[in-house]
Order: structure tokens, then sequence, then C-alpha cells
């Protein structure tokens, strides 16, 4: 369901915007987003976007990799020539292919924030469980800090996981 | 000796099955529609809107739809190309096609071009359509490999190819429970609601014998597809292969 989101989301909009994506013909290019362990594809034929897992295992003509927070930057805009000068987006192949791809993420309304919850739903849930593990033996013999504790750490992880240092323990 | 195939549990010559099948179809023919609802409870319709939604279709594309029936996909598709865009209904049962040709009229659709055609043998240029749906008919399509090529060989490149089937069950009690549902319930409601049990016998046997996930997507491939992927839905019962001409 994930990659048919995004696909009909980048069909919808290159449909409604007229959108010639002529340059990206015949193109298969792999998305890697380490931290969150999701690969995807973007094979481009026939003027549209298919969104494949690649089972075939076939050669992209580029690979891209970065992590989760250069790719919700990604969608939201931000320049792909900043995510590549501060190392945060690695390119194997076209830099000019990747940017056009780039380039039709920032100009999607895909809610890539809530598409990427449902992804990592599972992992966040598994780190919940541990969370609350290591706050109860480091905290077990005061209840009042404990409690406080929990809050806090409840309140970054749901807020912003990336922050929580459990979070930060694992994807290092 | 003639080359054999199944209809159903049953081996037959293989000249025989098409005429076989036509039986079964003009049987069923006028309580099609009313027989899916009754025994998918209704979820046949969703399995149908998730092929629309997979299918990446758009205004303007060209679409052929085999074994198209009384026509539910022609019409989601009719709304999804447009004026500017086409759709074709074919189906090898003359019975279905008139039920399909009455159904789109009193959806207020005039717009879909009916031919009936053999899917082994399509009668359509090479290179013609970005989409081609089969659903709930390969598994009754008597060479399938040929069928396979003859899709690949009228979609043009970039084309999507779109099965949607019965498939194998994954979940043993799930698997247990619909067994017991399609061999015991559903003839019952063929003769009931149809007064034809022994088509909802081939029904739930011609299921069995129809290749699994992961033969169907290998012999996609083998067809010529570059990539294929599929989609099980209501937990095998149903499968969505979405196949990509490269």
């Amino acid at each position: 369901m994930f990659r048919l989101a995004i696909e009909k989301a980048l069909n919808h909009m290159i449909n409604v915007n007229s959108i010639n994506i002529e340059r990206l013909d015949n193109s298969l290019i792999s998305l890697y987003v380490d931290d969150i362990d999701l690969k995807i594809f973007f094979l481009c034929l026939n003027s549209r976007i298919f969104v494949i897992e690649n089972s075939e295992q076939k050669d992209a003509n580029v690979d891209i990799t970065l992590n989760k927070k250069a790719f919700l930057s990604l969608f939201k805009g931000t320049s792909f020539e900043d995510l590549i000068e501060s190392e945060e987006i690695e390119v194997n192949g076209s830099i000019k292919t990747a940017q056009q791809l780039a380039d039709l993420f920032a100009l999607s309304s895909i809610d890539i924030e809530e598409l990427i919850s449902q992804y990592t739903g599972d992992v966040i849930a598994y780190q919940l469980g541990r969370t609350i593990e290591k706050i109860k033996s480091a905290t077990k013999h005061d209840k009042d800090s404990f409690v406080e504790n929990l809050k806090n750490e409840f309140t970054t992880l749901l807020i912003a996981p990336s922050r929580s240092k459990f979070f930060k323990k694992r994807a290092s | 000796m003639d080359k054999t195939t199944h209809f159903g549990y049953k081996q037959v010559d293989v000249g025989k099955k098409q005429g076989l099948v036509k039986g079964v179809f003009d049987s069923v023919a006028g309580k099609y529609d009313l027989m899916n609802d009754v025994m998918s409870m209704g979820t046949h319709r969703l399995w149908k809107n998730y092929t629309i939604a997979s299918s990446n279709v758009s205004e303007g594309d060209h679409v052929l739809d085999i074994a198209g029936g009384t026509g539910d996909l022609a019409i989601k598709f009719r709304k999804k190309v447009g004026a500017s865009g086409k759709v074709i209904l074919s189906d090898i049962n003359g019975s279905m096609l008139n039920e399909g040709r009455k159904n789109l009229i009193n959806h207020g659709i005039i717009d879909v071009d009916f031919i009936q055609a053999n899917a082994e043998s399509l009668p359509f240029e090479d290179n013609t359509f970005d989409c081609v749906s089969i659903a709930f008919g390969l598994r009754n399509v008597t060479n399938k490999d040929i069928a396979l090529q003859q899709m690949y060989r009228v979609l043009k490149k970039g084309g999507t190819l779109l099965i949607l089937e019965f498939s194998k069950v994954e979940n043993e009690m799930l698997k247990k429970i619909y067994d017991l549902y399609s061999f015991n319930v559903i003839p019952k409601f063929g003769e009931f609601f149809a007064n034809d049990e022994d088509s909802y016998q081939y029904l739930a046997e011609s299921i069995r014998k129809h290749p699994d996930q992961e033969t169907l997507k290998a012999m996609t491939l083998d067809a010529g597809f570059g990539f294929c992927e599929y989609h099980n839905l209501t937990g095998g019962i149903v499968a969505l292969h979405k196949a990509i001409k490269t």
C-alpha cells in the first residue's frame, strides 16, 4: 500500500500539471532510506511512474541512498543540491535523473510522514517496548522519577521518534 | 491421441475445454452479477476497486478488458480514461457480452467497444494498449501461456497487465473455512439463485486448478514482461498480479 500510495500521488500530480517526464523515460531509479531499511524502485515508462519492489533484481540506472530525515525533507521542497552538499544524500549514477525525481517529490502533495509512520509503525512499537524496559530499569527505585521519565520519553518518541535517545541508538 | 487439460477436476481433450467453459457461462450469464455479490458477499467490488486503483491508467489511455463479462471494470476504466481515451470490452462468450452491453447502457455508457474474442488470439495490432486487464477470466483460458503472450504483444512499452484471479489461500485455518464454503455452500447458492449447481461446482474446482501466485508470476515473466508483482487480497482468496511491459 505504501508503494501504491506514492505511485498514485506522483502520477496524479504528473497528469494534473501536465508534467513532461520524458527525460526520465526508461529509467529505473533505486531509492534506499537506510535508517528505516526502506528500498523502493521508480520505473519511468510510457509517461508515467511505477513504484515497484523490483523482485526481479534488475540493475537500477541510478541509486539514491539517504536517511529518513533527508527523505522527508525532499517532499517538503528542500533543495536536492543542499542535501548532496551536506552529504545527506548519496547518488550513484546520473545526478540529473535523481534531481528530476526529487523535483517530482517536491511538487507532489504526498503526506509522506503519514505514509512513513505507517511503514515504521512496527519499528516504533518495538522501540516503545524497549523504552519502557530501559526506563524501568533506570528508575526502579524512584517512582516519581519513573513517571516523569516515562512521560518525557513517550512524548519524544511519539512526536519526534528520531530524537529519542533509544531510537537514535538503534539507528546508529 | 489428443492432449488433455483440466476442466475443473475433470481431464478433457484440449479442444473441448473452450466449448465446456462456454456452456458454463451461457448458463450463468443472466445471474452472473447477482451470484458474484452473493458468493463473495459483495467483496468482489472491493477487489475490483483495488484493481482499478492499481492500474496506473490515466486520461487518454487505451484499455482492453479481456473476459470483461458484465462490464464492472470497463465502467470504471471508462471514467478514468475520459473522453480522449478508449475502452474495449472483450469476451469469448456472446451471452456475457450481451449482459455487459446491457449493463453499460444501464450505466449510461455507450462509448465502450465490444469485441467477441479469444484471449489466445487477440484481434489487435502490436503495442496498442496502455493497460490490459483480465478479472476472473484467466483460469478459464485453455492455454494460459499463449494468452499471456498475446496480452504482452498488444500492450505498449510501459503498458500494464492486471490479472485479478482467485488464488491460493496462505493461512491454513482460512483455507479450511474457504474450502468448506466453496465446495459446500457456493454450489447450493448456484442451485438456489441461478438454478445451476454444476456451473458453481466447476467454479470451485477451477479455482483449485489455477496456478498459485508465484507460478502465475513466473508465467507472466516468461511471457516477456519485465516486472511482475502480486498483492494478495482477502488472505490470498484472490490475488492481483500487476505486470509491466518494458
